[in-house]
């Protein structure tokens, strides 16, 4: 077997993966729903720096979701960790040119614990509070749900013993792995949705709205989102 | 007390059904909704529509990998001008296929335009397909509601693009159908926005469509092409108190989201919660409401939730309607004063004097004429719409024969009379009396009032109003050519001349129009300006 033969081999198997994921058509639809979601919203934001970084955060998501299906689980999990940074990030440069600038010239990197921070990150009640002044009770419910997502994601990342245990690195179909993806990637995106609602949302007018039609959809059940959309 | 979900948009999709509590009549219902045929599903606000609809789709889900399910919200729109007709229309168009395209991206039928970022375009040519052109049609309604384009209605896709798009997407992915949910058909206020919903509703009919729809009762202008009984299954969705297992579901409702405490409380005090669910009278929202403000659940505590829901902000929230619906606003407050200073004492003194006789009966219930002016009507309709009363029956025999309509109380709103409600509730109970309730004939006294509503110094004076009072009387659909004719001899030629006139005025001056014609005459013009006021 050459070198050849050994990637042919492991893109067969890859494949075998592949086809049976596909199957998953519900799911994979549910997960591409909500990438798209985060697409459109990005089309709406008026900076055009800003909306080029939701942008590739929402192709990101999409990346992740192929390394799920060829079966690329740890990669999968590790691109999913960084679609929220980026998403999170998108956020924050947004209230911060002067850092989104150095990060753009490469001279910061982005830090997960000043995009998270309770006091002054993006789901902090004083970004809520400058933004979406009636979101202010929703943030921590998700600030917490992100934190807790990114320290799982994280455990592929850093190859935490666990992750290998019950996944080993053989390229087979893992429904496990699966759904627990699906999981996952409900909250990043949600976050990251509800992070872009919570900037932008107040600062578009009714004509935008109508057309993020998704929002009061994904969001029903916060019933502030569902006011500023026009539904009692 | 603990947090009640109130509203079924506050519930995830994934907690509905661990939360639904479903009796035979809703099962029924489901049953409709589950199928072929469209559906209309009535019930006044708080009933569940949206959470049995929610169910139904649901249960769709789970079961049948045949068909897709869309909910349709509509929301308000200040971006919709009441001028343009046909902006509505093009609006719930537009929203109803957005819906659509989203579910079938959901589900996986469909991509969107993301993909442009990771296909190279020459594979991502999709110009041709399906989806593209239901995309494009909602492009076209999005635009043209907007007003970014200036509406060239013939360039709009028609109703018929619209189906043979849902028909292909059905096609090419092996589908019996789409059902469409529209929740709060709420453009309940305005005449027109009704009929053109209906309109949509039935011009969306296709053996690939079904459509079903929550109204609510004050729902009435169906529209000239869309007839309840022949165009789908008219449901009520209602709750009535003397139902056997009416209670027991009603306890159910409240265990799906009662923590352990609550549940035991409520085993302990059944007589107390048995107060509290038939004062809602079928009302979970109400119910979920009272139980939620409750500090204990001890009789002082329900005595006091008891009087200060149901005799004040249940009456509060009707008249902030009024605010929400300037047009309504006198109607709204006349129907408050009606129910709240005649109806109810009559019927409390009903009550009463049935008392001091010894005999065990009590209502709370009351009877309108069927001929009673059309402000009194369209202001008890308001009240049905925030749940105050509720029409039982139409057509029932009175006083000499005559003809009229059979109204409920909220219980809650007579039994909050009482000095201590939950100790009177059971007696109260078990005499109440369908067969007894006090009439308002079609002239009644209480009804003073109702006729200014509609006075011309009391409407907000515009040109639309100029153009509609000086349009002719020949277009008074509930008027016969005979009567038009007779109104035409004495020089009343529109509906100005008619609305000047009194019913006295009209007897005395038309020869063969006595009382009753005299009242159809003046209730057809006052249903026109019924109508304008509310668009």
């Amino acid at each position: 077997m050459d070198i050849q033969d050994y990637f042919t081999q492991l893109n067969t198997e890859s494949q075998t993966v592949f086809n049976q994921s596909i199957l998953q058509k519900d799911k994979l639809g549910k997960l591409h729903h909500l990438s798209s979601c985060v697409y459109e919203f990005s089309g709406f934001i008026h900076d055009p720096q800003e909306k080029i970084i939701l942008e590739t955060v929402s192709t990101q998501l999409e990346l992740s979701n192929y390394n799920l299906i060829l079966g690329l689980y740890r990669q999968a999990f590790s691109s999913l960790r960084l679609a929220l940074e980026m998403g999170l990030a998108a956020i924050y440069f947004s209230a911060s040119k002067l850092e989104l600038h150095e990060w753009l010239d490469g001279r910061m990197d982005i830090k997960w614990s000043k995009l998270i921070d309770e006091d002054n990150g993006v789901l902090s009640k004083r970004f809520s509070k400058a933004f979406y002044s009636d979101l202010v009770d929703e943030v921590e419910s998700y600030r917490s749900k992100a934190i807790i997502v990114y320290r799982k994601l994280s455990e592929y990342v850093h190859g935490n013993n666990e992750t290998w245990i019950d996944g080993g690195i053989k390229l087979v179909y893992k429904e496990d792995f699966f759904d627990r993806y699906c999981d996952f990637y409900r909250i990043v995106s949600e976050t990251i949705l509800f992070s872009a609602v919570c900037r932008y949302a107040k600062s578009f007018d009714e004509s935008e709205r109508e057309s993020l039609q998704f929002l009061p959809e994904e969001f029903s059940h916060i019933s502030k989102i569902r006011e500023l959309f026009g539904r009692a | 007390m603990s947090e009640f979900y109130l509203r079924t948009e506050s519930i995830k999709q994934s907690d509905i059904l661990s939360l639904s509590v479903v009796n035979a009549a809703d099962r029924g219902i489901l049953d409709i909704l589950k199928s072929n045929e469209p559906c209309l599903l009535e019930g006044s606000r708080g009933t569940g529509k949206s959470f049995l609809m929610r169910v139904a789709e649901l249960e769709l889900e789970a079961d049948d990998n045949s068909c897709v399910t869309v909910f349709v919200p509509f929301n308000m729109s200040s971006l919709i001008s009441t001028e343009d007709d046909l902006q509505f229309y093009h609006w719930m168009m537009a929203k109803t296929l957005k819906y659509l395209l989203n579910k079938l991206r959901k589900k996986g039928f469909i991509v969107s335009s993301l993909t442009a970022n990771l296909l190279s375009n020459d594979i991502n040519n999709t110009d041709d397909r399906v989806d593209s052109s239901l995309k494009e049609i909602v492009n076209l309604f999005e635009d043209s509601y907007k007003g970014k384009t200036s509406v060239n209605i013939s360039a709009l896709p028609d109703i018929e693009d619209v189906k043979e798009a849902i028909q292909t997407i059905c096609e090419e992915n092996n589908l019996d159908r789409i059902i469409f949910f529209f929740d709060e058909a709420a453009h309940v206020f305005r005449p027109e926005q009704q009929r053109q919903f209906f309109s949509l509703f039935k011009d969306l009919r296709s053996p690939y469509i079904t459509c079903n729809a929550a109204i609510y009762p004050g729902v009435t202008h169906f529209g000239d092409s869309f007839e309840p009984i022949h165009d789908c299954v008219y449901k009520r969705l209602e709750r009535s108190i003397s139902d056997p297992d009416y209670l027991q579901y009603f306890k159910d409702i409240v265990f799906k989201q009662s923590d352990e405490n609550l549940r035991n409380d409520i085993e302990r005090q059944r007589e107390l919660f048995n107060t509290l669910a038939l004062a809602s009278g079928g009302n979970p929202r109400m119910l979920l409401r009272t139980i939620q403000d409750l500090p204990r659940l001890n009789a002082s505590g329900v005595n006091v939730i008891m009087k200060s829901f149901y005799r004040s902000q249940i009456w509060s929230e009707h008249t902030d309607l009024g605010e929400k619906y300037r047009g309504h606003r006198a109607v709204i407050d006349w129907g408050r004063d009606f129910l709240e200073k005649s109806v109810i004492p009559r019927v409390e003194e009903y009550n009463n004097s049935r008392k001091e006789k010894g005999t065990d009966e009590s209502t709370i219930y009351f009877w309108i004429h069927k001929d009673a002016p059309e402000s009194v009507k369209e202001a008890l309709r308001l009240l049905t719409y925030t749940g105050i009363i509720r029409k039982v029956d139409s057509s029932v025999r009175a006083t000499r024969s005559e003809l009229g309509v059979r109204y409920e109380i909220k219980y809650g709103c007579m039994l909050s009379l009482e000095s201590n409600p939950q100790a009177e509730s059971k007696e109260f109970y078990k005499n109440l009396s369908i067969k007894k309730f006090p009439e308002f004939g079609k002239n009644h006294i209480a009804y003073a009032g109702s006729e200014k509503l509609l006075k011309r110094d009391e409407l907000q004076y515009e040109e639309s109003l100029r153009s509609l009072l000086q349009r002719p009387i020949d277009v008074l659909v509930a008027l016969t050519p005979w009567q038009k004719n007779k109104l035409k001899s004495v020089e009343i030629k529109t509906i100005e001349n008619l609305h000047n006139y009194t019913e006295e005025s009209l007897i005395e001056k038309i020869y063969g129009v006595g009382p009753a014609r005299a009242r159809v005459m003046k209730n057809a013009a006052a249903a026109e300006l019924l109508e304008y006021i509310s668009g």
